[in-house]
């Protein structure tokens, strides 16, 4: 059972709907027991910073999730701003401190061409910076992701960076360290690729 | 390199699927197909006149739809208030496309921009010829029925302060002719805001993609008729756009 953390934000369906074309059943749920019971753990999301977190904490995630990934290292695949709550903080509306277990702040996205416009919404090519990383197994360096934010995570400085992107300028677009993935990207709406690697996830985290 | 989109969009009444001429339904040509592999986006819209018609329909659609739509899916038709926007992003909708809901309360964008994101509200625009205003267009909204005095670009850069994440600009002269988007229409837009803009009605052919991307300024070309005329799928297109120099995802 895959547990799809509901914490009142983002294309919920959407993500179980992938993982039940990719065979696995997912319960979308903020129970803890629920989740401590879940083989793997999708965080996903697609809002703000500030009310992801605040949303997290109303519903005592911050807790239950710090206990089932980092202490039980139950894997865990961030997607949007789910990946970007894995951040040490953001400063999309006012500073907010993340989840903190990728050491990279989140800033807003500055391309560095003014013709290209925020948000950054479209199919773009991930640049595999770590290969070996489980997620990219049977995917081509360079395979087109879907992509929508306005924020972007920094390089973290442990290596903790897989993939890339590049937008008037490259940014962090997977990570993992340890059992803890995530991607800028949404796996769920980009296709062959997309469930390629959260069937990756799914199997092989 | 960020690809420009190809977007397919579809308009249901009552949840049955049709394509439209001049904004009026026309139902000759519903045995439709969407190839979901090939298409970067998809807009499925309720068009259904009367406001107080029953949605199941339409919701039963979108959620068979969502299911096996593994690219990004966007959802409209009558919202008003956030708990609509909801419904359809729990049907499926990955994005929401809000119109006359936002030209009666503005602060409709806002409101669901704060609950999912900016990147949620896609701001959708019909536009008509005018001879009063500057620019020489007017945004309406109703079903195009209804004037809103203000032109296109304002509007446009009004819902962006808003909150807005997308602009979609439609031409409803140009719905359904097939004679290519309203570049000049879509260039006004294009320039009024720093988003995305998406541009609709009359794309006839593969070379109305192309100008829409490098004359009307457009980050997604949307068609809702093209296929229906022609079986020449979304592939080919897209190939086309690529031999002229637009980058897109093949």
């Amino acid at each position: 059972m895959i547990g799809i953390v509901d914490y009142g934000l983002g294309n919920l369906t959407s993500v179980a709907g992938a993982v039940l074309k990719l065979g696995y059943e997912p319960v979308i749920t903020c129970d803890a027991d629920e989740l401590a019971r879940a083989d793997k753990l999708i965080l996903p999301g697609v809002g703000a910073f500030p009310d992801g977190m605040a949303n997290l904490a109303e519903r005592g995630l911050i807790d239950v999730l710090n206990d089932l990934v980092i202490k039980r290292r139950k894997p865990i695949l961030g997607i949007c701003l789910g990946f970007q709550l894995l951040g040490k903080s953001s400063e999309e509306f006012r500073d907010t401190p993340g989840l903190g277990w990728i050491d990279a702040a989140v800033t807003r996205l500055k391309p560095d061409d003014a013709s290209l416009r925020v948000p950054h919404v479209g199919w773009n090519d991930l640049t595999q910076t770590r290969p070996d990383c489980i997620l990219f197994d049977g995917i081509a360096d360079g395979a087109l992701f879907y992509f929508v934010h306005s924020y972007r995570m920094e390089t973290p400085p442990d290596g903790a960076q897989v993939g890339s992107c590049d937008y008037g300028g490259p940014f962090t677009a997977a990570v993992q360290k340890g059992s803890v993935f995530g991607t800028q990207f949404h796996p769920e709406k980009s296709q062959q690729a997309g469930l390629t690697l959260l069937g990756n996830f799914l199997e092989k985290a | 390199m960020l690809r420009n989109r190809l977007i397919t969009v579809l308009t249901f009444n009552d949840g049955t699927l049709f394509r439209t001429k001049l904004f009026e339904p026309d139902y000759r040509y519903t045995h439709n197909f969407v190839d979901s592999w090939s298409v970067d986006e998809i807009v499925m819209l309720d068009v259904t006149r009367d406001p107080s018609a029953d949605k199941t329909a339409f919701y039963e659609v979108v959620t068979q739809f969502a299911k096996e739509c593994f690219v990004p899916l966007a959802v409209g038709g009558g919202i008003r208030t956030l708990d609509d926007a909801r419904r359809m992003m729990a049907v499926g909708g990955d994005k929401v496309v809000v119109n006359s809901g936002a030209v009666e309360r503005p602060e409709l964008i806002t409101e669901i921009a704060e609950a999912y994101g900016s990147q949620c509200v896609v701001l959708s625009i019909d536009a008509r010829k005018s001879e009063t205003l500057d620019g020489g267009y007017e945004a309406f909204s109703h079903f195009a029925t209804r004037a809103t005095g203000k032109t296109p670009g304002e509007w446009a850069r009004e819902g962006e302060a808003l909150g807005a994440g997308e602009i979609m600009i439609t031409s409803v002269e140009r719905d359904g002719s097939l004679q290519g988007y309203d570049l000049e229409l879509c260039r006004q837009v294009s320039d009024a805001v720093s988003l995305p803009v998406l541009g609709m009605a009359g794309a006839g052919n593969w070379k109305h993609f192309v100008e829409g991307v490098e004359k009307g300024g457009l980050s997604a070309v949307c068609t809702q008729n093209i296929y229906h005329f022609t079986e020449t799928s979304i592939a080919s297109a897209k190939k086309f756009m690529e031999k002229k120099g637009i980058p897109v995802r093949l």
